[in-house]
């Protein structure tokens, strides 16, 4: 993957060391998976035991609210994006009425071409992106290779660094036509270091469409409402002293069928949020 | 197929299609590795007269990724004298590393240089290390 077979080569971009490390997580970064097996939410307080006891409590609370899993994702600066599309397929797969949820999303994705095109990215640009994404979607209906979507093969896709970015990047390039469509957005494009206004075009290059760059508020709105999913976040950052977590829901998909995206965030970083504590076990062959 | 190849291939197409930008020529693309293209300046510019080659590697994360690209110096091609480029080729320029985006395409990034090659009126006497980018390219 790393083209450096010399030190005269430049560094294709993507490739990223400014990375966050969390407490305990201990594989080094490119160990990691991007998207990792739901894992028990204890394991997370446990990282915390000999560190912030306020970050204790905050997960004590949140498994006394019945959350008592979470699903990581790989700490590369795509974390929000691909942590919410996993949950958002997901949450398709999952969904009580799977045919109309999949059906559903697709149409939302189809109607975001003529968006995308709109503020001028080439078909050519973002067909193969778009296509990784309704390919999975399309797989909880139709079968691909004699199989449908499971959480196995969901978990192997996203793994899979080719179709995990190529869904990261559908989610920038739809993020950022929604910012560039919606004139409501242009009042809070803020440079996020100097806090200067920003033109929709120069903050989308930089800090939307650009691979690796941390979504906020603004992206994180533009994308739930151009999803027409909705997303709650878990703000886990040791501010409240008695251990609660405030939520702040993105709610602007008030008809979906599909459940609401539900993430962790702490200081940085965003992972899936659950109220199971492990995936489901693959059903025994018939 | 990987995502660069098709990718590469539709790009590939759309160059033969299209055609490229005035000033830009596709010189070889024999592989979805490596493109080779040709950059003139239009205009005044003190790089009148002058044809640059460009050489695109490509990793499979394109274009997800970012291309290595850089100036060909041989026999044939020499580096333009610039701020942003060192004289082995090699080219200092945001949009392939941080600010690299999977939107832009081989041609974008030709025109993108192209561009940054024309912005240059005065040439420079002696040849500066591009401060914001050092960094990036030491060499």
């Amino acid at each position: 993957m790393l083209m450096k077979d010399s030190v005269e080569e430049l560094p294709p971009a993507g490739l990223f060391d400014h990375l966050q490390a969390f407490p305990g997580d201990g594989l080094p970064m490119p160990d990691r998976p991007l998207i990792a097996p739901l894992a028990p939410m204890l394991v997370l307080r446990e990282e915390y035991e000999n560190g912030s006891q306020f970050f204790v409590k905050q997960i004590d609370w949140l498994m006394n609210q019945g959350w008592i899993g979470v699903r990581r994702a790989r700490g590369d600066g795509d974390c929000f994006y691909r942590a919410l599309a996993f949950a958002y397929v997901e949450n398709i797969l999952n969904s009580s009425d799977s045919l109309l949820a999949a059906s559903s999303a697709l149409s939302v994705l189809e109607a975001t071409v003529p968006q995308l095109e709109n503020v001028g990215f080439q078909r050519l640009v973002f067909e193969d992106f778009y296509d990784c994404l309704a390919g999975l979607i399309n797989q909880i209906i139709n079968p691909v290779n004699n199989r449908l979507l499971t959480i196995d093969l969901l978990l192997e896709a996203f793994n899979n660094p080719e179709v995990s970015n190529s869904i990261v990047v559908f989610l920038r390039l739809l993020t950022s036509a929604e910012i560039k469509t919606n004139p409501d957005y242009a009042a809070f494009l803020l440079h996020p270091e100097t806090g200067e206004q920003m033109d929709p075009e120069g903050f989308c290059n930089n800090f939307v469409e650009a691979v690796g760059k941390e979504a906020d508020h603004v992206q994180m709105n533009a994308l739930a409402t151009a999803l027409k999913v909705n997303v709650n976040v878990a703000y886990l950052d040791g501010h409240d002293q008695h251990g609660q977590v405030s939520f702040v829901p993105f709610q602007n998909a008030p008809f979906t069928v599909i459940e609401p995206v539900n993430l962790l965030y702490r200081p940085g970083h965003y992972d899936v949020l659950d109220r199971r504590d492990a995936d489901p076990l693959p059903p025994l062959l018939v | 197929m990987a995502v660069s190849t098709r990718r590469l291939q539709k790009e590939l197409a759309d160059i033969k299609k299209e055609g490229t930008p005035v000033g830009i020529e596709l010189l070889s693309a024999d592989d979805f590795s490596t493109w080779y293209l040709t950059v003139e300046v239009l205009g005044e510019t003190v790089y009148q007269g002058e044809k640059f080659a460009l050489k695109f590697r490509f990793d499979g994360q394109y274009p997800i990724s970012a291309p290595a690209v850089q100036f060909v110096v041989d026999g044939s091609y020499h580096a333009p004298i610039h701020p942003h480029v060192y004289s082995n080729g090699h080219i200092c320029a945001s949009i392939l590393g941080s600010e690299w985006s999977p939107v832009l395409s081989v041609v974008a990034v030709c025109v993108t240089i192209q561009s940054m090659l024309a912005s240059c009126k005065v040439c420079p006497s002696v040849h500066p290390i591009c401060p914001s980018c050092a960094c990036q390219c030491l060499v």
